[in-house]
């Protein structure tokens, strides 16, 4: 009897314990990596943050010259394209709401800010003497580059997934409130703001005097950058996630219908377009006369600027949604979910010239 | 399968109701919850009767001397057990059989919680590949700022005179409605073990759930809330609900057999 009435609740426990791993299962946030990588790089230094760490990779032989923090820290999760800054700085937030600053010549931290409450996704902008980064917790902070102190913060009413462009002294800020915003860099005041009837995720791209950004509201807009008064724009499909790659005639992009194609920059008019396959997330690369597209299917795609003919195509491991780099004679690229987090591509072939993976 | 069955019709259902109502996705929840209460009520109402009948053979003469004669003989016990069920034509898997339909349901809701807030990159890719031609992309993203609370993160309130301490105020209302809920809809049972599963289960049920609370999505945990408070409305509105069971503690009173 006695052992019936011990058996018995732990069959019932052991029934609820299944239900909550059912329950926390079926999210697939247990599993699921949170972003992808965020990638940046010198002539000589790749720096990928993914999760637990930030890598400083030798662009040459594709080694690791060291990794912050030295010891692994589950509290850390860095996704946030890395900025380089004019001093040698490494500046970054993460999902623990904290901005790192850190010494590229070896990984140290010079200091960190933590006044934010919510999480870092996207990336930093240097201005002058100020670090714009920001949050998920809908402010921009504006930091002392070499103290990481704060000197002015503007609000918006959604969170901030993308770094703001800098240009002389206006700061232009994507938001997911769907707003534009023109700011002034040594105040963080207003200058003006547009909304653009969907989330901004990516830095805008400044060509000329055409401001270009791609919103979740089905397209790509084109703003003055002196008033913010909007000119042409692209009806797409999908949402439009990275922003534009642009060289003097045309821009570059791809959106969450998997379509990809290049646009005149006079009027907008599509010169050509072609099906990548599965979701285009990041923002291309463009080079001399090859752009290169990237996919969440993993594929990594060089056409031809001219008329979109394909050039080359490889299939990497995993999702690829950081935007790919042009450094030199590599194409780097960074893979989602996988062993290897940076692979290095040749980017006459697509041949690859090495693969970081980074040692556990 | 599970994304085209359960999880997309209903992430794109918690998306329209958002959308009609003023962008609010706690008051989208709410709503939300009692729609699936209402349409799962025909499976409530069928569990009820067969809960019912269940009590009222349990409290039978037949079903008390069954128990003494064969208290014993545990294998005996279940043969004869099975033969009265035959004999009344009781199925006893009509009870359950609504509560594992309404798993997936809860599963499910949670999923799609998480999945329409989706506060990081990987989780608003993951909403763009669910949503539906007609929920309109302007609403993206979602407002998940609910009174005082964000339904992405767990919830916490901090008074002015606490700075320092969060209290758990949504993790406190799970864990009461939820024991108060079990207390007031678990019939009492003439079986030792559905006795002793009860008292666990009352105990057990709100502790679980108000982990989830307090360590998941206070969006989740609003749920849980506005589920036990819809029940305990459903169930008062048959009739059959008795306040004195909140006073009572430790579990379920064994029915007395009928003369």
């Amino acid at each position: 009897m006695a052992r019936r009435t011990l058996r018995l609740p732990w069959a019932a426990v052991g029934a609820l314990f299944v239900a909550a791993l059912l329950l926390t299962g079926c999210s697939g946030a247990a599993l699921t990596p949170s972003s992808w990588p965020g990638l940046a790089a010198d002539a000589e230094t790749g720096y990928v943050a993914n999760n637990q760490a930030l890598y400083a990779v030798d662009l040459a032989t594709g080694a690791e010259r060291w990794r912050f923090p030295s010891e692994p820290n589950r509290a850390i999760a860095l996704y946030a394209p890395p900025l380089i800054t004019d001093d040698g700085l490494i500046v970054l937030g993460g999902f623990d709401k904290t901005v790192y600053a850190i010494h590229a010549s070896d990984g140290s931290q010079a200091w960190a800010f933590a006044q934010a409450k919510d999480r870092y996704v996207g990336g930093a902008a240097q201005a002058g003497d100020l670090i714009l980064v920001p949050s998920s917790d809908h402010t921009l902070y504006a930091l002392q580059r070499a103290s990481g102190a704060l000197v002015w913060s503007f609000d918006t009413r959604a969170p901030l997934w993308a770094a703001p462009l800098v240009d002389s002294d206006v700061v232009y800020l994507p938001s997911q409130d769907h707003t534009l915003y023109a700011l002034d860099q040594r105040t963080g005041k207003l200058l003006w703001s547009r909304d653009l009837s969907g989330a901004l995720s990516d830095t805008p791209v400044l060509v000329g005097e055409l401001l270009l950004a791609g919103t979740f509201g089905h397209g790509l807009v084109t703003l003055d950058p002196g008033s913010g008064t909007p000119g042409w724009t692209v009806t797409t499909e999908g949402w439009v996630w990275g922003n534009p790659a642009a060289d003097d005639a045309a821009a570059y992009f791809g959106d969450l219908s998997g379509t990809a194609r290049a646009v005149s920059l006079e009027d907008g008019s599509e010169l050509w377009s072609y099906q990548a396959g599965s979701d285009v997330v990041a923002s291309p690369a463009v080079g001399e006369s090859a752009v290169y597209f990237t996919t969440s299917a993993g594929a990594v795609q060089a056409r031809s600027t001219a008329d979109g003919a394909s050039l080359w195509e490889v299939t990497l491991a995993g999702p690829v949604n950081t935007d790919p780099l042009l450094v030199g004679d590599r194409l780097l690229v960074a893979i989602a979910g996988g062993d290897v987090l940076l692979a290095a591509l040749d980017p006459a072939s697509g041949a690859t010239r090495w693969t970081f993976a980074p040692a556990k | 399968m599970w994304d085209t069955v359960i999880l997309n019709p209903m992430i794109n259902s918690l998306l329209w109701i958002y959308d009609l109502l003023w962008n609010n996705f706690g008051l989208a929840i709410i709503v939300f919850t009692a729609l699936i209460r209402l349409v799962t009520l025909p499976l409530t109402l069928q569990q009820q009767r067969s809960t019912q009948k269940m009590q009222e053979m349990q409290g039978s003469k037949a079903w008390q001397d069954m128990q003494k004669k064969y208290k014993d003989d545990k294998q005996k016990l279940q043969q004869e057990q099975l033969k009265l069920y035959q004999e009344v034509g009781f199925n006893p898997l009509s009870g359950c059989l609504p509560t594992l339909i309404q798993l997936p349901i809860i599963f499910g809701l949670y999923g799609a919680i998480i999945r329409a807030l989706a506060t990081t990159p990987t989780q608003l890719l993951e909403l763009a590949n669910h949503i539906y031609d007609f929920i309109p992309s302007s609403i993206i993203p979602l407002n998940s700022q609910f009174l005082y609370m964000n339904l992405g993160q767990p919830e916490r309130l901090y008074l002015s005179f606490l700075p320092n301490i969060g209290i758990p105020v949504l993790t406190i209302l799970v864990v009461i409605s939820t024991y108060f809920q079990n207390k007031l809809m678990t019939p009492p049972t003439g079986d030792a073990q559905g006795a002793q599963m009860g008292k666990v289960m009352a105990l057990y049920m709100p502790l679980l759930l108000g982990y989830f609370a307090y360590t998941l999505a206070s969006g989740l945990a609003l749920y849980f809330v506005a589920s036990n408070l819809l029940a305990i409305v459903q169930y008062a509105a048959t009739g059959k609900v008795d306040f004195k069971k909140l006073l009572s503690f430790g579990g379920n009173s064994t029915p007395k057999p009928k003369r």
